[in-house]
């Protein structure tokens, strides 16, 4: 989960546009307001009893037509004073796999010497900064009621329907209250993303590269009635995942941190999954996308030790950072393209798997996931 | 079904303005009870959903049936469109307030009940309109805040918790905002026409002596009945009088008497001789009503001069009287002289036989014991003057004051009353002086108006009832003009009063203060008050005045005391509701500054990263020396639990200003400036 206070700033270096954006952000009046339709209806009657007051001269009127004035101006103060000194702190997950709900949490605290926070809304635009993401959506979380000088929660809700990464860039507190009659906002910035994997549950077969085969069967022959797992390699730093029952405890104790062991079959598990970043249409890419997906999950639960070469990427087998979560976070930001060139193998092509909605090229490769349009 | 709290704020809020509404118009609208009715039971139970759903044709068919009433009584009948669109509205108020709550329900019930308070301002309504106001706005506040946030909880499907009886006293008390603007809209918004002409504003009833054409002396029956209904409101701008009590508001003359009534016949006028007393003069500002009778205007006698202050015209008769033309309440500027003339110089004017004396020395057949009586005063006295006080003295110790009227014609007739009722009301006594007075040669008329008065100190004017109607007479003297003389007996006309009445004094001499202000400062706020307003807010700063130096000086040194307070109040006011919850300790000021440069200068740090984390996250980013020493001294001091002391809060701020000198150095000339939002 990732927390971002409304004051936060993104990591990045600014641009000129960021530059050109916040020197907008800085001319924007501190609050907007929208005229709802009972404010319509008030604004039109004050009008009507003001120009009657003026016609008869009778004093009550003057009364009432001050009164009207006067809920208007109760209406500026009271929705004013619920946005003041509220401070807004956003939780989002890291990543969210398309197509999934998502919950995004908004710990909202009001200052001690307010009065008590009303009818509250919380709104975001949630845009994406990929290509092929939709349209930017707009999402909000409702608070009915916040005592002074306390955090109340509120949630909204929001489901992806394309993988990418997405931009907060910041939320806009809108109330109502007290009457209705008009809608006063306030922004608040409040940077920060929110990657979206490819969806992960495609159905696919287990990889079966023609490279390991050959090699787990030389392995195996060699092992005879032994562990079964080949030579001893050497020592690695100890993953999430690895038998506890290879960790080096000697090695351990001298290094200050979890070292295991490394047997050679291990290193025969090894294969990579190369994407092909060509798709004749959108729809399959996509779907290819989505079968590497599946194919590193899949990899996960097995715990398959695979590579990944996409976007430019390529994460080895076996290397600190790649656990799925990685793979499915350079998935999330592939672009795809009718005319991309083809994927060169990242290591032999007999231990990678191509997976492709344009058909194989002339490598030999270890297997092959050809991902036809969907029906 | 009991009503949930949100319905019995509307039926209450509609009740408000309904009670608004009949504080001016009364039970005009035939509509007013039974509403009242409905509404008082909206307000404790609630018709179930069978009910409700069986009783809309009926509201459907009742308010077609009333809205072509109005619309035959405005375009048939041509007549007033208030009160059948008045009764309409009564109806679809009922109908909300026993109809299951929707959506809109809160904006109608608004909407309707504005009408009615819009409606009750065409009338006069009394003081009370002010309280019930401001129970409608408060009414108003709280039931559409309520309605809004029920309605935001509906729209999102969430459960939505009852109202705290707190919450609902705060909302109440946030709408003094909105009696503050009404206010300062009311008293400072230019007025552009002077007064309004309100419909039903109610005409006096007859009073005890008349001020129409002809004052009849003939009524008999049981008893005049006590009437303390105000007639007049009498403010003296030149300091309250001495003796209230005895001041005669003279209002009309009357010069023939035909045995049973006084009239007014025009002839030959008396020359303003009044006009030349000396001696000083009052002024009066007189608030009256309309009469039934006519219109008249009241004042001391005699009256110099007569200014209008609301829409009427003063019109000065050949008698001496004042009447008016216009249909507004009469409000008027009265300068009188102050002092009779002097007795001796009465006692030396001569009658003489001129056409303005003959014609009042009219007299109807008189019995011989009449002018018997008559004659032996004549005889008596040595001049006119003396004569007047004879007879004035002779009635006042020797008759008896009674508002038993007499029985029988015959015991109506001023015989009787001299020779063996020798009791009566001040009609009686004034006729009788005035009858003996022209039977022996002295010129006289029939004076009615009002005597005394309750002086209301909470108002600081003068109250005049009905109570008060009196009748006195005038006597001419050549040369001097009229000088009244009094021969009801002393205390007579108080005891018109009844002890009932009595009793409430001092609580109704405060209505009547109330209504007097409410009157002038509200009903009949117009540009010359509004003016007069402004000059007196202004008054201490001007300059052109050269009178009341230290007047001004002190209004002027209270002003700025006055306008000090507030500032100290509202800029008060303004720290409580801008304070931070609680005041960032310095090490923490410092230390934020830090770590926003940082994350300015593009380091993944946001609020949440915490301080060793940074130390961390920097430790290669330019000045990170600096910044390492600082979070640890910050550390030290915010999770330590040690206070750091001067220096070493001026080193730390040192390291911080160290650190973002470097980065800025290292970022150069595309720095973005050091902008800390708050």
């Amino acid at each position: 989960m990732s927390e971002t206070a409304h004051r936060g700033r993104s990591a990045r270096n600014p641009t000129i546009s960021d530059i050109w954006s916040r020197v907008r952000r800085a001319l924007r009046p501190p609050r907007r307001l929208r005229l709802l339709r009972p404010g319509i209806w008030v604004i039109v009657g004050t009008l009507a009893l003001g120009f009657a007051t003026l016609n008869t001269g009778n004093n009550l009127l003057y009364l009432l037509t001050g009164a009207l004035l006067g809920t208007i101006a109760l209406s500026g103060w009271l929705s004013e004073s619920m946005l003041r000194e509220v401070s807004v702190r956003r939780t989002i997950p890291l990543a969210v796999t398309a197509g999934e709900p998502v919950r995004i949490e908004y710990r909202i605290t009001t200052g001690s010497a307010r009065p008590s926070v009303h009818a509250l809304e919380i709104r975001e635009i949630i845009g994406s900064s990929h290509a092929l993401s939709a349209s930017p959506e707009v999402v909000s979380a409702y608070l009915h009621q916040l005592e002074p000088g306390s955090t109340g929660v509120a949630r909204a809700q929001f489901c992806a329907r394309r993988r990418g990464v997405y931009r907060l860039d910041g939320l806009t507190l809108a109330t109502s209250f007290p009457f209705g009659l008009f809608s006063k906002e306030r922004d608040l910035e409040c940077r920060d993303s929110l990657t979206v994997w490819p969806r992960t549950d495609r159905v696919v077969r287990a990889p079966a590269p023609a490279g390991r085969q050959a090699r787990r069967a030389r392995i195996a022959e060699r092992a005879g009635a032994g562990t079964g797992r080949g030579d001893y390699r050497g020592l690695r730093e100890y993953r999430p995942g690895d038998d506890p029952r290879d960790i080096h405890w000697r090695s351990t104790a001298r290094r200050g941190e979890l070292i295991t062991r490394e047997y050679e079959q291990d290193a025969a598990d090894e294969y990579w999954i190369v994407l092909d970043h060509g798709a004749p249409d959108e729809t399959s890419g996509e779907a290819a996308v989505e079968t590497a997906a599946a194919l590193i999950v899949g990899a996960a639960r097995r715990g398959d030790r695979c590579g990944l070469a996409a976007a430019g990427v390529r994460i080895p087998p076996g290397a600190a950072a790649g656990t799925a979560e990685a793979f499915l976070d350079v998935l999330s930001s592939v672009e795809l393209s009718v005319d991309a060139p083809r994927p060169a193998p990242p290591a032999r092509p007999a231990m990678c798997l191509l997976v492709t909605a344009r058909g194989p090229d002339s490598q030999a490769w270890g297997d092959v996931y050809l991902v036809a349009r969907d029906p | 079904m009991t009503p949930t709290p949100h319905r019995r704020l509307a039926a209450l809020l509609a009740l408000t303005a309904l009670l608004a509404f009949v504080s001016g118009a009364g039970l005009d609208a035939p509509a007013a009870l039974p509403a009242g009715a409905v509404l008082l039971i909206a307000v404790f139970a609630q018709p179930g959903e069978a009910m409700s759903r069986a009783l809309e044709p009926v509201w459907r068919v009742l308010a077609l049936l009333l809205a072509l009433r109005a619309g035959f009584i405005v375009l048939v009948g041509g007549g007033d469109a208030v009160l059948p669109m008045v009764d309409l509205l009564l109806l679809l108020l009922c109908a909300e307030s026993l109809r299951p709550r929707d959506r809109a329900g809160d904006a109608r019930h608004f909407a309707l009940t504005f009408a009615l308070l819009i409606a009750s301002a065409a009338y006069r309504p009394g003081p009370a309109f002010a309280l019930l106001f401001i129970l409608y706005v408060a009414c108003a506040t709280v039931l559409l805040v309520v309605g809004h946030l029920r309605r935001q909880s509906e729209l999102r499907r969430l459960h939505a918790p009852q109202p705290t009886p707190r919450f609902m006293l705060r909302i109440a008390l946030s709408s003094t905002i909105v009696l503050a603007v009404s206010a300062l809209v009311f008293l400072f918004f230019p007025r552009v026409s002077r007064g309004w002409a309100a419909r039903g504003a109610p005409t006096v009833a007859r009073s005890i002596v008349g001020f129409s054409d002809r004052v009849s002396l003939g009524d008999h029956g049981a008893r005049i009945e006590s009437n303390p209904e105000v007639v007049l409101r009498i403010e003296f701008p030149e300091g309250p009088p001495a003796d209230p009590a005895g001041l005669y508001w003279r209002g009309r003359s009357y010069n023939r008497f035909d045995g049973v009534a006084w009239s007014r016949v025009e002839h030959a006028p008396t020359p303003p001789f009044e006009l030349r007393w000396t001696g000083g003069s009052i002024e009066q500002v007189i608030y009256g009503r309309r009469l039934v009778d006519v219109s008249v205007l009241f004042g001391l006698h005699p009256v110099a001069d007569i200014t209008p202050l609301s829409r009427i015209r003063p019109l000065r008769l050949p008698s001496g009287d004042f009447a008016y033309a216009g249909t507004a309440e009469p409000v008027y500027r009265v300068t009188s002289r102050a002092q009779l003339p002097d007795p001796a110089a009465l006692r030396g004017s001569l009658i003489g036989n001129t056409p303005d004396v003959v014609a009042h020395l009219q007299l109807p057949p008189l019995t011989p014991r009449m002018l018997a009586l008559a004659d032996s005063f004549r005889a008596a006295s040595s001049s006119a003057y003396d004569q007047a006080l004879a007879i004035e003295r002779w009635l006042s110790t020797r008759f008896d004051y009674t508002l038993d009227l007499p029985r029988t014609a015959r015991e109506a007739t001023l015989d009787y009353f001299l020779f063996e009722r020798r009791a009566g009301h001040c009609e009686y006594f004034s006729t009788a002086l005035a009858v003996l007075l022209r039977a022996g040669g002295v010129p006289a008329r029939n004076v009615n108006g009002f005597l005394g008065g309750e002086w209301n100190g909470f108002g600081r004017f003068l109250t005049v009832t009905q109570n008060q109607a009196h009748s006195w007479v005038e006597v001419y003297f050549p040369g001097h003009g009229w000088v009244p003389f009094d021969p009801t007996p002393a205390g007579g006309a108080a005891t018109a009063a009844s002890a009932r009445v009595r009793s409430f004094a001092g609580l109704r001499r405060l209505a009547d203060g109330l209504s007097h202000r409410w009157g002038k400062w509200v009903l009949d706020y117009d540009i010359g008050t509004q003016s007069g307003l402004l000059e007196r807010l202004a008054e201490p700063f001007s300059t052109t005045d050269a009178g009341g130096g230290t007047d001004r000086a002190i209004a002027r040194r209270w002003y700025v005391l006055g306008m000090a307070v507030i500032l100290v109040v509202v800029a008060v006011s303004l720290r409580r509701v801008r304070r931070r919850p609680q005041r960032t300790a310095a090490p923490t000021r410092a230390y934020i500054a830090l770590r926003r440069a940082y994350a300015r200068a593009g380091y993944d740090i946001s609020a949440a990263t915490p301080p060793l984390a940074l130390a961390d996250l920097v430790r290669d980013a330019p000045g990170a020396q600096s910044a390492r020493a600082a979070i640890e001294l910050y550390v030290s001091s915010r999770f330590g639990g040690r206070t750091l002391d001067e220096a070493e809060q001026g080193r730390l701020e040192q390291l911080v200003r160290a650190a973002r000198q470097r980065l800025r150095e290292h970022r150069g000339r595309g720095s973005v400036g050091e902008r800390i939002r708050r």
